[in-house]
């Protein structure tokens, strides 16, 4: 039998086989029955009954290796073994009495179950005058699984009278089964944030290195979560965490709480106080479409202040009042402002166009690319070189902005604003990362209304300097004091270029990655599910080098010895997505956490929702956040 | 400078696990015709999410029983948008590309609103989806009202869908006639999401 058989895939193959032998008419077999992944037999303790005795009966459940059977509350996903007994009159079968089980994961997620072989005992009650051995049968239903996939067998049993009997065994199993947990036991269960903490006394003879609670119902714990053990004087605290989507309240720790792996004890324990949810922080809700535009607007501004603009377009604007004819000024200064809207329209509309493609892009694209950050780096160093007077450049577009002789005026204003947009491009990637990020995961159309409104801002300025000149007039005349702030003004431009450089050199590898950081790992989605299941709380930096917030962000938060201090006292895991370069798995993680730009910072936790912090992060928030771990 | 970017940074929506009473994580997936199909643009109206998997016993009770493509046909008559959801990762035996999943779901004669597919198992995590089938309920606000089982009949016997008690269609029909949903939160039940 092939994987690639899809009827056995299904696993139907396998159940119309064993339905056959399940069929009217059939006589149910004896012998074990035996599939591909499991094999299954009623065994018996004793030929007949004893006067005083439990008359046990075994269903002897063998998994192949890899496969697995289930518990009573299978976990995450799959099915309880049941037992449909077939019992002369007067005969009664009790309930399975179900041996300690395993946590097996699965992915993100667990089950409760057997691996290889499971003997679940049944205690039937006979009537008193009975003495000869009866025709003992049952049908039994089972899913077997392996990690990959799941196949629900059947079958017709019957207790064969000639067989060898397995009293040892059963004695055996019987020894193995869960206790219930009573006097000498000190229990106490208070309801915590996302979950249930449990005071354990345990008997003194008990000397139990690990603990693990599995519940008897589901809906109540998060089934793949480890529970954190913390000893105590006394005893020790195990803190359960609660499930995601939980079936009602969780006010009974009633299961098996599993010592070493191997000893269960019975608990039923009433929980005082209730459990709560955690708070999400540092997340607003999300702004109504007059506000972000607003915002955008307000943005777009500031943008004329930004370090990679204000000297390029401060020293057109000193132009302006050399200039006399107001017709042509006001055109201009219109024209400029059409520049910078269509450049800012193009911009959205080749992000959402890329992003319609299935393009795995979001806001900061266009520092992704190296050949773009190069071209960015050469302007920069022309335009700084320009300002510092190491040459005139006639020909290009600040210089010839002052130039009333221009060939093509009107072209020039339109491509100066053009330029003004590639400028800012490092102020706006980084500063907007989140405000833009967010438009895009918007509709197309609120998209293009919040880059508009980016625009309108960053140009509006300009334009109303070009309409109204004489608010210049307050000014110095024009003179050397020109030549010598030219000359200051060059020096952010010259900043610019060599932080450009430093991001080209991360984006073509020569110096590798981001300057690593002791204790960081890369990130990958299947690394925070993996962590997460053993039950650690993960951090994620969804950061870039381009990205001026993340990096202040760093300096001032993520790299100081106490918060490096706080996470490591937490046992929290740090994982860094470097944004730099295109990474398609990044980008639909941040989907997923609803952004489209950097930084966004994550804390996840087990059996928890994952908590965002703040974009402007702070040291109170974080140590806020992590504080609530222990909870 | 902090307080200037600060004013900046407008914050997006939450990263909520999918949690009954929380608004549902939105997502775009596309459908196995390659259209980008996303929650948020179903405002206004019922959504349900179903978690499926063609190679799950359990989804074949639902299908092979015909119980999953009546709640479809019954509910989206009703205005109800029903979106289907596989989550099994792609390079698993068990995916179904685009194509395969069209024809399987014309096969058996379903009609969601939409087939889609996350092969990366993004949506299925934010959701906490867990089983095939899994079934959850987005309010005309976006607001899941709805987590858990299709019913209560834990089993892969297509006999047992008749009597057993089914979770989503009580839940919408309390829903739709404007009542409060009384499971909001049951136990699901079938095959792991293979991600």
């Amino acid at each position: 039998m092939t994987r690639h058989d899809p009827s056995i895939l299904r696993g139907f193959g396998l159940a119309a086989a064993l339905l056959a032998l399940a069929a009217p008419g059939i006589p149910a077999t004896a012998a074990p029955v035996r599939t591909e992944q499991a094999e299954a037999e009623l065994l018996a303790e004793r030929a007949a009954p004893e006067a005083g005795k439990p008359f046990t009966v075994a269903l002897r459940l063998q998994a192949a290796k890899g496969w697995h059977t289930y518990w009573r509350n299978p976990g995450d996903s799959g099915q309880p073994t049941s037992i449909q007994w077939q019992l002369p009159a007067g005969y009664h079968a009790g309930p399975i009495q179900w041996p300690v089980p395993e946590k097996l994961p699965i992915g993100p997620l667990a089950n409760y179950g057997y691996e290889g072989e499971v003997l679940l005992l049944t205690d039937i009650a006979l009537p008193p005058e009975a003495k000869t051995p009866a025709r003992i049968a049952a049908h039994a239903k089972w899913l077997v699984c392996n990690p990959e996939r799941c196949i629900p067998q059947e079958a017709d049993l019957v207790l064969d009278p000639g067989a060898p009997l397995r009293a040892q065994q059963i004695a055996y199993a019987r020894e193995a089964l869960p206790e219930s947990a009573g006097a000498g036991w000190g229990l106490k269960a208070s309801g915590a944030t996302g979950g249930v903490a449990l005071e354990v006394v345990p008997p003194a003879d008990l000397r139990a290195m690990t603990l693990h609670f599995f519940p008897y119902e589901e809906g109540k714990v998060q089934h793949a979560a480890r529970q954190p053990l913390e000893r105590r004087d006394a005893g020790m605290r195990l803190f359960i965490p609660v499930a995601a989507q939980a079936v009602g309240a969780f006010d009974r720790v009633h299961g098996l709480l599993v010592a070493d792996g191997v000893r269960g004890f019975e608990i039923d324990v009433p929980v005082k106080g209730a459990v709560t949810a955690s708070p999400v922080v540092g997340s607003a809700r999300p702004l109504g479409l007059v506000a972000a535009l607003a915002l955008a607007f307000a943005g777009g501004l500031i943008l004329n202040l930004m370090p990679c603009v204000l000297p390029v377009l401060s020293i057109k604007v000193l132009g302006f009042a050399r200039r006399r004819d107001a017709h042509a000024m006001r055109l201009h200064g219109l024209l400029y402002g059409a520049g910078v809207l269509a450049s800012f329209l193009a911009l959205a509309g080749l992000l959402i166009a890329l992003k319609a493609a299935g393009a795995a892009v979001g806001w900061g694209f266009q520092l992704q690319s190296p050949v773009f950050v190069a071209l960015l780096a050469m302007l920069f160093l022309a335009l700084a070189l320009n300002l510092s007077g190491a040459f005139e450049f006639r020909s290009l577009v600040p210089a010839r902005l002052a130039n009333a002789g221009a060939s093509h005026p009107h072209a020039d204003a339109f491509l100066t604003g053009i330029l003004a947009v590639v400028v800012a491009s490092p102020c706006t990637v980084p500063f907007m990362g989140a405000a833009l990020g967010y438009a895009l995961t918007e509709s197309a159309l609120v998209a293009l209304a919040v880059f508009a409104a980016l625009g309108l801002g960053m140009a509006v300025p300009y334009v109303l300097l070009a309409f109204e000149p004489r608010w210049l007039r307050r000014l110095p005349k024009p003179g050397p004091w020109m030549v010598s702030l030219k000359r200051w003004l060059a020096l952010p431009l010259y900043a610019t270029v060599v932080w450009l450089a430093w991001v080209l050199s991360i984006q073509v590898g020569l110096a590798g990655t981001q300057p690593a950081q002791d204790g960081w790992q890369p990130y990958s989605q299947a690394r925070v599910a993996e962590l997460v299941a053993q039950g650690k709380p993960v951090f994620v930096d969804f950061t870039a080098a381009w990205c001026v917030t993340c990096q202040v962000n760093k300096q001032l938060v993520l790299a100081r010895p106490d918060t490096e201090h706080a996470f490591a006292e937490r046992g929290v895991a740090l994982l860094r997505a470097d944004w730099t370069r295109q990474d398609p798995e990044i980008t639909r993680a941040l989907a997923a956490l609803g952004r489209n730009g950097v930084p966004v910072y994550v804390l996840y936790r087990p059996g928890r929702e994952p908590r965002l912090l703040p974009e402007i992060l702070t040291r109170e928030a974080v140590q806020s956040a992590l504080a609530d771990l222990s909870t | 400078m902090k307080v200037l970017i600060a004013a900046f940074l407008f914050t997006a929506g939450n990263a909520l696990a999918g949690t009954v009473g929380q608004p549902a994580p939105d997502f775009t997936l596309n459908d196995v015709g390659g259209k980008p199909v996303k929650l948020s643009d179903y405002r206004g109206s019922y959504v349900v999410l179903e978690w499926v998997n063609p190679e799950c016993p359990y989804v074949e009770k639902h299908y092979g029983s015909a119980n999953m493509q009546g709640l479809q046909k019954e509910y989206t008559a009703q205005k109800v948008v029903w979106l289907t959801i596989n989550s099994t990762r792609e390079g698993h035996y068990e995916y179904y590309p685009p194509q395969k999943m069209a024809v399987w779901m014309k096969q058996v004669g379903g009609t969601p609103s939409a087939t889609l597919l996350d092969p990366t198992g993004t949506v299925g995590r934010a959701y906490q989806a867990r089983t095939t089938p899994h079934m959850y309920i987005v309010d005309p606000k976006g607001v899941l009202v709805y987590a858990g089982g299709i019913d209560d009949k834990r089993s892969t016997s297509k006999e047992d869908v008749k009597t057993a008690k089914n979770y989503v269609r009580a839940a919408l029909s309390e829903a739709l006639a404007g009542k409060p949903i009384s499971a909001a939160s049951t136990a699901s039940y079938g095959c792991s999401i293979k991600y």
